[in-house]
């Protein structure tokens, strides 16, 4: 369960807890998690935890294409807009859009063709991802709440429509711990046209301790910001540094040597220094080879930045970090998947940067034995409309839309649920966010009823007070 | 045939068990816990009442399909199988479900008694009876027995006069659990305590000497009266009320704008703890300061509490309750200390609290909304409004000639695109705008808006030479109007209302806009009741209803239970580092009891009793003996009371951010101890905040002295925190935070010691360090231990210290950076 190099630590007893992380009913909560761990690292907040049942995987790699990536033209054929070109869309009760008003029938500017085994429909927009389809399972009933970005934003990755509740990531971590403490245990990557609406709360802790917030990572360079010393003072220099911090603050604790948290501080520095090292080095592609890094587009545009990204994941995700998230998609409109013009320039690019590394990773994450302990999730805040808007895009629709899951314990090569014969509404197996939040922690091993924390005299969840888990994908 | 014999047998055995039939006894089960909600009232449109509503089913889909229990999602929902479960909060008795499940397998027919009711008018009446029954939930005698819902009693003290009566209370308990309090602390650490603690800064040396010297006898409450004194004091309370208000400087969500003027409320409660405001007036100034002294600046500042929540991007009638929720929310729980927000879809679970007392409290603020107080004359105003339309009725023209020029080209790459759609766009383009049918109708619209929305960069590669002249021409003409516009006159983020009448607001069932009940009157916590609530008329000439001002003085009178005992564990908290209460937010069934529950409520009647006065409270608790301890370990205390919650010692509290930012700051002398004004922007590596066009945070240098204000004074933006605050457990800012969590992390350690910000206080340290002790490594260290510490090195730190320091001409910086990270600096000792 545990890293070779894990040096377990004593960092707090069950009762001080009770009184440090995050106070009395928070600590509680967390010490009843750690009770479940090994004797010898029960005390750590990041140390690894065993969850409800055994899981079927142990990381998650979520990559969230912000803006909202469009069904009807990737991944859930309408041959019926074709049919109704430019009419009128009928039959469906008042149609919301977020700006504006409503424009004609848009058929897909894209073709369809079918892919693997199971003969999956998949468009000529992500021709790579259809050669993986036969490992995919893809839910085309799902729907969200907000046609708002934010509010979907913070839906799902926290699975509340406002901000300052804990993200995916956290809860992962604070249900399992990490399996490598000179990583951080959730990652967060950014596109390099800037973050997502929204901003810190989407990686945000909400109110848990800051142990389990998302660190973000640069995609070239040092990987985190203030990673490595300041140039005057190299990592030698920095060695004896520590070293003359240690004397300092062993004199200190020799007078209170009971205070637990005094020690959780001072093994906090030697973390630090460690993490320098294998921080750089677990993201460090150059370490692998010509052809893995080819697989991954790192050789050409327009798939190297995102290529890196999802490699960098991969490799995060062997030595032991719980959740990686990366954005694909960045700032406003034509930056993101937010195509409300000029659909085919939008999706076209952001498709062509992301196609080929995502069968990448899939690829890769099978060759490095990976892939059955791995979930990958695909998916935006909400869906677009089968109607035009400004004559070439598509407005935002929360009502329908498509995600896929793909790894250990997830059915490849088939469909959940169904939309409308637009692809306006999931119609068939209707899913929601909690329903997708609940798959994800089953897949992790938790009933995401019982994974709870304390807060304001609530247990709360991810799921707030509903999920269904979405058996019909699962192996 | 075999499976229906033995389901016809099964049925029989059924039926034999009891006098009625299985249709009869599933009615029952149906009325007695379902139909209260699904009956006449409809609740998401279902109507268990008849078989014909039940299998047309509600808003979730079909509730039944006969013969087919599992694909029936009235019994999957009762078996706990899929959520939502029901009945809301518990389930039905096994063998009521297998009544269930056999009525649904053998077809679910309806009783004959069960006969759909009459007319319309029955119905209705049927409707407000259930609807009415639904929304009532009585408050019990016993309920309102609770410790923190009775009126506190004020206790004697024990042992009699004399003592500080926090000492004696204390004491009290530590007898009762053979206890030995600790020793007193040495001079030095007190005196480091009681800085860091009320002002939130360290002592210089020269403030310690003053104090260890000083022989009198009352020489240790003169400088907590001192320190109370100095508006620093003010600063580091007013932290403390701004993460209990969820206080930020932007609104959150997609445009996160910037408020630009939400610092004059901080300012307002950094004044108001200077100045003792009276609690009770501080409370209604925050809520009513609006009907309590209109022509106020101050009061109206106030209001900017009811302001300071997330701001959404979509304005409907969903997101107006996520705001009025916020509200409320948050003035429960600073308030009131209890978790109102529970009581929005339901009864609380935990707490008496009805979903009624939510909407009667919701309808004393549901008629707000935003106002800019203008904090100067009208005239300027007037002025200024006057100004800005002369400029707007200059650009309005300048703005249609730009697009009379820019025409052409639009028209140009218009066609471009309509060559590469479906021939329908383009169909609907050319057809004259009487002919279109309707579909063509919308699509043109389409068009128009798509030509609005090409950029101006593509517009510019389509112009001629001439045009793009004339258009040059215009901007320099629009931008020399614009330059006249007049700079932005001061105001406050403050409340007001539609008018005296307020609007109606209703009671809505499970939280949804949709699913409205009866109108609600203004009303408070019934459980905590006390006063007999009443909400008078407002008086002739009013703007606002004052339903905020009647249900502010409800909060901050003398009867209500939880006004002065919240409080006061609150700066107990901050004395003491865990409130006599350790759930200084949840004073309700699910918080912790409180250790001394005497202390408690004598200091509650006394906080009452000395007309509200804060001041009154810190010299109170900080006078006593209890504050000035050790705060080193016993080993035979801890055998007793492991976790202190006794108070055998003072705790060892980790400062918070902004303190150990500004001690920092302090010992490198570099600190601006300028008192209030609008917010600073320190430096945030791009990559940490990914801005936008929308979104953007205009960061000055570290090495910039403007930046070394206080870190009150740092920019709050709810989506770009600032890192360093972020990793040390800065709450978020989203709703109201009592007491912050303490996590100790990796990443806190990376930014201590690789952070150029923290680099450049240790280069600036050491620089005073030679400016103040000369050349010599052992007065720097000395010098240095004594700011940073507030104590001289031990003779075994010295020498350590002077060896790291002598290794080269860079090593005093590197000591200096090792002093800030040191454990015993990150501690309140």
């Amino acid at each position: 369960m545990m890293n070779s190099h894990h040096t377990p630590q004593r960092f707090f007893s069950r009762r001080e807890l009770l009184n440090r992380v995050g106070g009395g009913m928070a600590g509680l909560a967390f010490a009843q998690m750690a009770a479940q761990a090994a004797p010898s690292s029960r005390t750590d907040p990041m140390a690894p935890r065993m969850p409800h049942f055994p899981g079927k995987v142990k990381n998650v790699i979520s990559i969230f294409c912000y803006g909202g990536v469009s069904q009807m033209d990737t991944f859930d054929p309408k041959p019926m807009l074709e049919k109704r070109q430019g009419e009128v869309m009928t039959g469906k009760g008042d149609v919301v859009v977020s700006q504006g008003t409503p424009g004609g029938l848009m058929p897909s500017p894209w073709k369809f063709k079918k892919y693997g085994q199971c003969g999956m429909d998949v468009s000529d927009l992500f021709p790579h991802v259809g050669g993986c389809v036969d490992d995919i399972a893809f839910v085309r009933s799902m729907y969200a709440i907000s046609n708002d970005h934010a509010p979907s934003l913070y839906q799902m990755n926290t699975g509340f429509l406002l901000p300052g509740y804990p993200s995916m990531g956290s809860w992962i971590t604070y249900g399992l711990g990490s399996e490598n403490e000179n990583l951080p245990g959730f990652v967060v990557f950014s596109d390099h046209r800037g973050g997502p609406i929204g901003g810190a709360p989407n990686w945000g802790n909400g109110y848990m301790p800051a142990a389990y917030q998302g660190t973000q990572f640069r995609s070239t360079g040092d990987p985190i910001v203030d990673l490595n010393p300041p140039k005057d003072m190299p990592r030698e220099r920095q060695r004896r540094w520590l070293d003359y911090l240690a004397k300092m603050n062993a004199e200190h604790l020799a007078k209170n040597p009971l205070d637990t948290e005094l020690t959780a501080r001072i093994a906090s520095y030697e973390l630090a220094f460690r993490m320098q090292l294998s921080a750089t080095e677990a993201v460090d592609v150059a370490k692998e080879s010509e052809e893995t890094r080819r697989l991954y587009g790192l050789d050409e545009e327009p798939t190297q930045f995102f290529g890196r990204q999802a490699l960098m994941a991969a490799r995060l995700v062997e030595r032991g970090v719980r959740f990686v998230q990366i954005f694909s998609g960045g700032g406003n409109f034509q930056e993101s998947w937010d195509a409300h013009w000029d659909i085919v320039e939008n999706h076209g690019t952001h498709s062509r940067e992301t196609d080929k590394p995502l069968a990448g990773l899939i690829k890769d994450l099978k060759r490095r034995g990976l892939f059955d302990s791995t979930l990958i999730i695909w998916h935006g805040e909400f869906g677009r409309m089968p109607i035009s808007q400004r004559m070439d895009g598509r407005d935002h629709n929360p009502l329908g839309f498509t995600v896929w899951l793909a790894g250990g314990g997830v059915k490849g090569g088939t469909v959940v649920g169904s939309t409308d014969e637009f692809g306006y509404k999931a119609e068939e197996n209707k899913r929601s966010v909690n329903d997708l939040h609940a798959t994800i922690l089953h897949l992790l091993g938790f009933d995401h009823e019982k994974l709870t924390y304390p807060h304001l005299g609530r247990n709360m969840r991810l799921t707030d007070v509903s999920g269904n888990v979405i058996r019909e994908m699962l192996a | 045939m075999r499976q229906s014999a033995r389901f016809a047998f099964v049925i029989a055995i059924a039926s034999a068990c009891s006098g009625q039939g299985l249709d009869e006894r599933a009615y029952d089960i149906l009325k007695k816990n379902c139909i209260a909600c699904h009956g006449a009232f409809k609740s998401s449109n279902l109507d268990l009442r008849t078989r014909e509503t039940t299998i047309a089913g509600g808003e979730r889909g079909e509730a039944i399909v006969p013969n087919y229990p599992e694909r029936s999602r009235l019994y999957t929902l009762a078996t706990h199988q899929l959520t939502p479960t029901m009945p809301p909060g518990k389930k039905l008795a096994e063998a009521d479900l297998e009544t269930l499940r056999l009525w649904i397998r053998a077809g679910a027919v309806w009783p004959a008694s069960a006969a759909a009711s009459g007319s319309k008018k029955d119905d209705d009446a049927e409707k407000k009876a259930a609807q009415k029954a639904l929304e009532e939930r009585i408050v019990t005698p016993e309920e309102r027995a609770f410790w923190s819902f009775k009126q506190p009693v004020r206790p004697t003290v024990p042992g009699g006069a004399g003592a500080n009566p926090v000492d004696a209370f204390l004491a009290a308990k530590w007898r009762e659990l053979k206890l030995r309090p600790s020793v007193a602390a040495d001079l030095r650490v007190q005196v480091r305590r009681v800085y860091l603690d009320l002002w939130g800064l360290p002592p210089t040396p020269e403030q310690v000497t003053e104090f260890v010297n000083d022989k009198r006898q009352d020489a240790w409450s003169r400088l907590v009266d001192r320190l109370l004194a100095s508006p620093h004091y003010g600063e580091r309370a007013g932290r403390h009320w701004l993460d209990l208000v969820r206080y930020a400087d932007s609104g959150g969500f997609e445009y996160d704008s910037d408020r630009n003027s939400a610092w004059r409320y901080r300012d307002y409660v950094v004044n108001a703890f200077n100045s003792d405001k009276p609690y009770d007036r501080f409370i209604r100034e925050q809520l009513a300061g609006d009907e309590l002294a209109p022509n106020s600046g101050e009061a109206q500042i106030a209001t900017g509490f009811l302001r300071h929540g997330p701001d959404h991007n979509v304005k409907n009638e969903m997101t107006r309750m996520d705001e009025l929720d916020d509200i409320i929310s948050a003035t429960a729980l600073t308030f009131q200390g209890l978790t109102l927000g529970c009581a929005r879809c339901h009864n609380h679970k935990f707490d008496p609290i009805p979903q009624k007392d939510y909407y009667q409290i919701q309808s004393v603020f549901f008629s707000t909304k935003p106002k800019e107080f203008p904090l100067t004359d009208a005239e300027t105003v007037a002025k200024n409004k006057a100004e800005n339309t002369r400029i707007d009725n200059l650009v309005r023209p300048l703005r249609r000639r730009r697009g009379e020029i820019e025409k052409p080209a639009r028209a140009l790459i218009l066609e471009e695109k309509l060559a590469k759609l479906p021939a329908y766009m383009g169909e609907a383009w050319r057809t004259p705008p009487e002919k279109r049918d309707e579909a063509q109708r919308l699509n043109a619209r389409q068009i128009e808006r798509a030509i609005e929305a090409i950029v101006e960069k593509d517009v510019l590669a389509k112009m001629t030479e001439g045009q793009k002249l004339d258009l040059t021409k215009v901007a320099a003409e629009m931008r020399e109007i614009e330059r006249q516009r007049p700079a932005p006159f001061a105001s406050a983020m403050a409340i007001t209302e539609e008018g005296a009448q307020a609007l109606p607001s209703f009671f809505l069932h499970r939280g949804s806009p949709g699913n409205k009940g009866s109108e609600m009157t203004p009303g408070v916590f019934t459980v905590a009741n006390w006063s007999r609530f009443e909400a008078p008329p407002p008086p002739a000439g009013a703007t606002t209803s004052h339903r905020r001002l009647a249900f502010a003085n409800w909060i901050a009178s003398p009867e209500n239970p939880l006004t002065a005992r919240v409080m006061v564990n609150r700066l107990w908290q901050r004395h003491f580092g865990e409130g006599l209460v350790s759930t200084p937010n949840n004073f309700g069934r699910k918080g912790e009891p409180p250790t001394h529950p005497e202390l408690l409520d004598w200091l509650a009647t006394e906080f009452i009793g000395k007309g509200w006065s804060v001041k009154e409270m810190h010299r109170l608790m900080l006078n006593s003996s209890a504050y000035r301890m050790s705060s080193d370990d016993t080993e035979a205390n801890r055998a007793i009371d492991l976790t202190n919650r006794y108070l055998w010692r003072m705790p060892r509290q980790r400062l918070d951010i902004e303190t150990m930012r500004d001690g920092m700051l302090a010992a490198a002398g570099t600190l601006d101890r300028t008192v209030g004004g609008p917010a600073v922007l320190p430096y945030i590596d791009p990559v940490l905040f990914q801005g936008s066009s929308k979104r953007t945070w205009n960061g000055k240098e570290d090495s910039d002295p403007s930046t070394w204000r206080r870190s009150l004074y740092v920019f709050n933006k709810r989506s770009i925190r600032y890192p360093l605050f972020e990793s040390f457990d800065q709450p978020d800012m989203m709703s109201s935070c009592a007491r912050r969590n303490a996590s100790i992390t990796a990443p806190q350690a990376l930014l201590m010691m690789n952070n150029a910000a923290i680099r450049i206080q240790a280069k600036q340290f050491a620089e005073r360090l030679r400016r103040e002790a000369g050349n010599d490594a052992g007065k720097q260290v000395d010098r240095a231990f004594e700011l940073a510490l507030a104590r001289p090195p031990r003779e075994s730190e010295k020498r350590e210290s002077i060896e790291f320091v002598r290794r080269d001409d860079n090593a005093l910086v590197d000591f200096c950076q090792g002093l800030f990270s040191l454990n015993e600096f990150a501690f309140m000792p």
